[in-house]
């Protein structure tokens, strides 16, 4: 690698690693969640760089070599579509075939009468997680799994091989790909290890949001139960793909367990009990976790503010980022805040005066991070990201 | 949060090592090493099913 190149990697990573505990770095880093832009960005087509993840990290060097950002994710479109293919799963329109070449991959949540998990099933989950996903929902989520008891075929044997191999060689390109991002452009891979809540996975891949719903209020204990049951094995996966150098934070995906989706009741009946232990058992081996609150958590601040000081990295995403800075920033770093309606219909000098209002606010005593408030995908306009990113740059210095 | 159940399989493990072992015949060779190849290879069963549930 370059000289330097190899500085400026290490300067990008002290900046962002600075800022995500809490503390104040040379200058404001900026680590864009950035999708589909990177296809728009790079002249590609949604289609192509979902079903062909080489096109996907080229897109994504392709930007950290022209924006001076600090940080991005190797690949943050994430879903490959070949893969999915290949184990049959049911639940994606792909770009291209399902849906326009020119938009993003959409998830398509069953009719509740259809979850993939029936509402009789949560002690098999409870008793045996590993060994339900295998035996009952993946036959149930594939095209091609055959069900237990039913005979096999050449399809279903092939989708454990193509899907195993498909998925192992996926996982190793972004090994490589952080290198390249590393010594092409000096810019830090993002994030490390996935993520997610058990009260979440529960409404997102099994009972659906509307089963959910129903079930916590005709088999409460039922549903505690599943998620206590989720707990180690997510923390456990969390664990195995965090950051060896516990630089970088494990990416955590937050969907609909908050107000207004479910109750205040409901949060602290399933959500927080079962997901604190988690952060906590994270952090106590050194690993801090990105919550990256798509919507609005603020409701729960008060929670959140219970993990002990810099366990976490807390993004905005539709939330009020000043209160969110006032009850929590003083305990965690914040990222985001900038309106990707902003980023898509307004003009470069809206975006720098929103930039602006948000540094001004949020980010006087370090302890932020520069990013959209939600991934960005390919209606952004190139020149609003650019105006995000330089205005940052010059203005954000301390 | 409650004392949980103790559950058939324990995260990272599809097959356990204890349940591969009586199948095998008595090994005269280096144990140890059988059973952390058998292990690690098991561990990405484990990767593949809750990489497809979180992931994809």
């Amino acid at each position: 690698m370059a000289k330097d190149m190899e500085k400026l990697y290490a300067q990008r990573l002290k900046r962002y690693v600075t800022a995500m505990r809490n503390g104040k770095p040379d200058m404001i880093p900026i680590r864009l969640f950035v999708a589909e832009f990177t296809a728009k960005y790079a002249g590609y087509t949604c289609q192509e760089v979902t079903h062909d993840f080489e096109k996907a990290f080229a897109a994504a060097r392709k930007c950290a070599a022209d924006f001076d950002w600090d940080a991005v994710v190797g690949n943050m479109v994430y879903v490959w579509t070949g893969l999915t293919q290949a184990i049959g799963t049911k639940y994606y329109a792909a770009p291209g075939i399902d849906i326009s070449p020119d938009i993003g991959f959409q998830y398509l949540e069953p009719p509740e009468e259809q979850a993939f998990m029936k509402p009789d099933e949560y002690d098999q989950l409870i008793e045996d997680p590993t060994g339900y996903l295998f035996n009952v929902w993946l036959p149930r989520i594939s095209s091609d799994v055959a069900e237990m008891g039913q005979p096999t075929s050449f399809r279903n044997n092939l989708s454990f091989l193509k899907g195993g191999m498909a998925m192992l060689n996926y996982f190793n390109g972004f090994g490589k790909q952080a290198e390249l991002l590393r010594t092409e452009s000096g810019t830090v891979s993002a994030i490390s290890g996935i993520l997610k809540a058990p009260f979440d996975i529960i409404a997102d891949k099994l009972r659906g949001y509307l089963g959910l719903m129903t079930d916590v209020m005709e088999r409460p204990d039922k549903v505690l139960e599943a998620c206590e049951a989720l707990v180690p094995h997510l923390t456990h996966v969390a664990l195995s793909g965090a950051d060896p150098d516990k630089n970088v934070p494990i990416g955590f995906w937050m969907h609909r367990g908050c107000v207004p989706f479910f109750s205040h009741e409901h949060f602290n009946k399933y959500y927080w009990p079962t997901l604190k232990p988690i952060i906590e058992a994270i952090w106590a081996q050194g690993h801090q976790v990105l919550f990256y609150a798509e919507g609005d958590w603020n409701a729960h601040l008060n929670s959140f503010a219970e993990l002990p000081d810099g366990a976490i990295v807390f993004h905005v995403d539709q939330a009020d980022i000043f209160e969110a800075h006032k009850l929590i920033g003083h305990k965690f770093c914040i990222s985001g805040g900038i309106p990707n309606f902003l980023l898509s219909y307004g003009t470069p000098e809206q975006v720098r005066q929103y930039c602006k209002k948000v540094i001004d606010g949020v980010a006087g005593d370090g302890g932020y991070i520069m990013d959209a408030s939600a991934i960005v995908q390919n209606d952004a306009k190139v020149e609003n990201i650019r105006a995000m990113t330089e205005f940052t740059r010059e203005y954000g210095v301390y | 949060m409650a004392k949980q159940k103790k559950q058939k399989r324990k995260p990272g493990v599809c097959i356990p090592w204890e349940e591969k072992m009586k199948e095998l015949p008595k090994i005269t060779g280096d144990k140890e090493l059988v059973k952390t190849v058998w292990e690690n290879i098991d561990a990405l069963g484990y990767v593949y099913i809750w990489q497809c549930l979180l992931s994809f």
